[in-house]
């Protein structure tokens, strides 16, 4: 793992960096200084305290206090109050928590809010025009019935943007396998392939 | 026209799109972990390594020296409560913090509170046991399994059915089979995590959670509290799937509520998908004998079904589908019988079609082994034992389409270019192999509430506590109204998910379209009554006319004569803002105390084969084709068909969605779904969705939803079927068919996998 440099070249100032010397403990405790004398446990304890984060999502700051091993998920969910990215398994197995950061689809369970500074994210919350008009993939997973519960449908929305920009759209069967790391367990996946391929070219333009 | 709306046949209703699917797009739709609550503390579980024993110490230190926690709840806790209670509303009667015995493995044995997540979680997994350790019983053959009988055991199955002579019958048969088949344990994994919100408002106790049952839950967590049941309020507008899963309430409810007042704050816990497996409850894994008699003409005349489930050592969770697999044919001669078979286990629970998934797969791979023993085509032999009546109590079927189902999806899927011969028809380096099974499910319906206001600026506020879990009930209950006011859709809004509305049955059984809908209907006829009533009153705009000749439309009496009236004016004149109706259905043939049971949350089922004119369920053919690739044995499934029948249909899109999620459920039957049972731990090895594998998007390619045309008024007064788990039934039989039909391999256990075919 190598966490410490992920933080650094993820837009956290050295300064606040090393101001936060609990996130270096929290990341690789080799680098917790024995010479000060600060017992494991100490370190431990230290490890819990918040960490200020700064992250952009839906073109919007925010300061957060965090826990270090707070995920990006539960970032969203509990501390920004935008529950539309969801939870399904937090172990990075079923996509209902895909998120776009830098117009790439992440998994946003398996990664941690603080590794996001200056990033931007975007969630089902930020991708509709200002006036409410939707999304296109939003309106075509409408118009094509492609949820029924519709938990996972943040997630496979996200992911089918993120999948019609990476170019892995471009056959009903490319959309199949690349859609595959997002579960419906309603099983609405052949009204998904309906809904992408509706919405291809509009997304590519969007 | 777009696949996902069809266009509506005969008794079909239009495919609307769904009333709530802005808010599904948008992330607005609010599930229960979602709803926005103040100063919430975190709750997370720790639970038992063992599957049998006894917890002799609990070392709670570590875990209370972690920064930020706030409360562990655990033994000595839940004392002065009452214990759960296994029924329709509870999933299981092991009260896991009243006692210290472990019934089964990831019992719950304490809940840590903290002020955050990460520390609640970490707190949990500092939970430390000691145990007394005895050896479980994991499954069946495993030692120490207890053998009952399973007729009396529960209400849901009174009697193992039975008509005729089999024994004699079998003897003197010409052609006979019998074979024997297995299901596996599946866990329903909704995506949506099990969750409780708790938090209290003085004495009045709000729990935000899934549920399929809010009205039922209220109670039971009332009485487990001991508090009134009007302090109690299930909220759940929305649900992210359920199956079943959210029907009984888990003991976690309560533990959570407790914690809630404990600290007089919320207090969210959220289940991990781990622990999900072995405090929800699941479909436990059956076993079945089958034997079928039939002379050389193809005409059954006997039939014996033997099936076999595991449960809990407390619980008799039965789900006996031999009620239905008895019923299907023209047997002649019958015999059943259903065992449990106890062992170290969580107690089952519902899921989708819980009796007729295991039954009929046994039943519909037996029929098509019977159709290769007697060399005849699948589809001919089913309609050469085409039952006038049911074999059992030889009651008429209300209404039975079944051959049209077959008819119609064979011409679909292309039948007739099946080459019948075992192993003829290739794809290169694919085997090709077609096969089809009958769908089942019983037609059943429960009385329902439902408040309908009208106003005089045209909106329509439906209420109803019935649950949206992804079925489109809130969509078709609008429809409902909107047909039967005269106002477009989207002047309606529809409430649900709430204990503190019109009580509704639990969403399960697929009674919700029926029993909604007919309340609604109720409604507001009641409301065309009033209307009808002022418009045709001395002075009014309609005076003189007879009711009967009236239609609503688009804001308007409509009189067969021309005249019409604003149904504005009509509330002006009567000089009120909106005409309000609550109304109570009750099924034909519902006890006096039916209604009484509804509101205490134990509504009664009537339908199915619990009918005296008829029996009633709605049915379905499903065909299959399987490529089977001839070095890997990888199956894969290009192509399914499914033509089904239930009555009204409400709206064509959501009832094919329905029925295509219920057809890729079947395809997850047959090949990918099962957990998996360490038989020295009894414990569940594949506890999370890379292991527990359900269909993905890759796994489906072409697949059709015929929706044949019914007529059925003596189902409900809604003349609707349920269809939320007839889709599922039998397609894993279909799967089992086309993968003999291309390998004349006769795979009995589920699911099929590449190493079954390789030997």
């Amino acid at each position: 793992m190598s966490q410490p440099s992920a933080l650094l070249t993820n837009g956290l100032s050295r300064r606040k960096f090393m101001a936060g010397t609990v996130s270096a403990a929290a990341a690789a405790p080799l680098l917790a200084s024995r010479a000060e004398g600060a017992t494991p446990v100490a370190a431990e304890a230290k490890l819990r305290q918040p960490l200020v984060t700064s992250l952009r999502i839906n073109n919007q700051a925010y300061e957060l206090s965090l826990d270090t091993r707070t995920s990006l998920l539960d970032a969203l969910r509990d501390h920004v109050g935008l529950t539309g990215t969801k939870k399904g398994c937090d172990h990075g197995q079923c996509g209902a928590c895909t998120v776009l950061v830098d117009g790439k689809r992440v998994l946003s369970c398996l990664s941690f809010a603080v590794m996001n500074e200056g990033k931007d994210i975007a969630t089902v919350e930020g991708i509709a025009s200002t006036d409410g008009k939707l999304h296109p993939m939003q309106q075509a997973f409408i118009d094509h019935d492609a949820f029924q519960c519709g938990y996972c449908t943040p997630g496979q929305i996200l992911s089918a943007i993120g999948c019609v920009n990476e170019g892995h759209a471009e056959s009903e069967s490319d959309i199949r396998e690349y859609m595959s790391g997002n579960i419906c367990r309603c099983a609405a996946y052949p009204n998904i392939v309906a809904a992408i391929l509706q919405a291809r070219e509009e997304t590519r333009g969007a | 026209m777009d696949a996902a709306a069809p266009k509506p046949k005969e008794n079909m209703g239009e495919p609307l799109p769904r009333i709530d699917g802005r808010l599904k797009v948008t992330g607005q739709a609010h599930y229960p972990a979602d709803l926005p609550t103040a100063n919430i503390a975190y709750g997370a579980l720790a639970t038992s390594s063992i599957a049998k024993g006894k917890v002799t110490k609990l070392r709670l230190d570590d875990a209370r020296a972690v920064p930020g926690l706030l409360d562990i709840v655990t033994y000595g806790d839940m004392d002065k409560l009452e214990k759960p209670k296994f029924g329709n509303s509870g999933a299981t009667s092991i009260g896991p913090l009243h006692d210290r015995r472990i019934f089964h493995d990831g019992q719950i044995v304490a809940l840590a509170v903290a002020e955050t997540f990460e520390a609640a979680e970490e707190a949990a997994q500092l939970i430390r046991a000691e145990y007394e350790e005895e050896k479980p019983t994991a499954t069946f053959d495993s030692p120490g399994t207890a053998t009952i009988p399973a007729a009396g055991r529960s209400p849901l199955f009174k009697e193992d059915v039975k008509a005729g002579d089999f024994d004699a019958a079998y003897a003197a048969a010409a052609v006979k089979i019998d074979q024997r088949y297995s299901t596996p344990t599946q866990h329903h994994n909704p995506i949506e995590l099990f969750s409780t919100t708790a938090y209290w408002q003085g004495e009045q106790l709000v729990v935000h959670e899934p549920s399929q049952n809010v009205t039922g839950w209220k109670v039971e967590l009332a009485r487990q509290l001991k508090i009134d049941p009007a302090k109690v309020r299930i909220v759940s507008p929305f649900i992210g799937g359920a199956f079943g899963s959210k029907g009984p309430m888990t003991p976690r409810t309560a533990i959570v509520a407790i914690a809630a007042k404990r600290l007089g704050r919320p207090v969210r816990c959220v289940t991990s998908r781990m622990q999900a497996f072995g405090t929800q409850t699941y479909r436990a894994e059956t076993r079945h004998r089958i034997r079928i008699g039939a002379g050389k003409d193809g005409r059954i005349t006997a039939f014996a079904h033997e099936g076999w489930e595991v449960t809990s050592r407390p619980d008799p969770y039965v789900v006996g589908g031999t009620s239905a697999t008895g019923r299907m044919y023209d047997y002649g001669s019958v015999l059943t019988h259903v065992s449990l078979v106890q062992a170290d286990r969580n107690t089952p629970g519902y899921m989708r079609s819980p009796p007729e998934t295991p039954y009929v797969y046994a039943l519909e791979n037996a029929m098509d082994e019977m159709a290769v023993a007697l060399g005849m085509d699948p589809i001919e032999f089913r309609r050469i034992n085409e039952p006038k009546t049911e074999p059992i109590g030889k009651k008429p079927f209300s209404s039975r389409s079944l051959i049209q189902c077959y008819d119609q999806a064979a011409a679909a899927f292309g039948w007739a270019k099946r080459d019948p011969e075992v192993g003829a028809m290739r794809d290169g380096d694919w085997l090709v192999g077609m096969g089809c099974a009958t769908a089942i499910y019983p037609t059943a319906v429960a009385p329902c509430a439902a408040r309908v206001r009208l106003t005089v600026d045209g909106d329509v506020r439906l209420q109803c506590g019935s649950h949206e879990i992804g079925t489109g009930v809130r969509t078709v209950a609008g429809q409902m109204a909107s047909e039967r006011l005269g106002v477009s859709i989207d002047r309606i809004s529809v409430e649900m998910g709430d204990s503190s509305l019109p009580p509704a049955p639990v969403s399960g059984g697929s009674i919700s379209t029926a029993s909604v809908c007919s309340a609604v209907l109720k409604a507001c006829d009641a409301i065309r009554t009033k209307l009808y009533a002022a418009a045709t009153a001395e002075g009014g705009p309609l005076a003189g006319s007879r009711n009967a000749e009236f239609e609503l439309v688009d804001g308007k009496i409509m009189a067969k004569s021309g005249a019409s009236a604003k149904v504005e004016d009509v509330l002006k004149a009567m000089q009120v803002g909106a005409i309000e109706e609550y109304a109570e259905f009750a099924p034909k043939g519902a006890t006096p105390e039916a209604l009484k049971k509804l509101y205490a949350g134990k509504p009664e089922f009537h339908g199915g084969d619990q009918d005296e004119d008829s029996v009633k369920y709605a049915f379905g053919a499903e065909f299959v084709e399987v490529h089977i690739n001839r070095y890997t044995r990888e199956i894969r499934v290009p192509r399914i068909v499914g033509a089904f029948a239930a009555g009204r249909i409400m709206n064509t899109r959501t009832a094919r969605s329905q029925l295509m999620g219920g057809m890729i459920w079947g395809i997850g039957q047959a090949l990918h779904e099962a957990t998996e049972i360490d038989r020295r731990y009894a414990r569940y090895v594949n506890r999370d969705l890379q292991d527990y594998l359900v269909p993905v998007n890759a796994d489906i390619k072409d697949l059709q939803v015929i929706l044949v045309p019914e007529v059925d008024h003596a189902v409900n007064p809604a003349g609707v079927k349920g269809l939320g788990e007839l889709g599922n039934v039998g397609t894993a039989a279909a799967v089992a068919s086309a993968v003999y039909h291309a390998t004349g391999k006769r795979i009995r256990d589920l699911p099929i996998r590449i190493e079954q075919l390789l030997v």
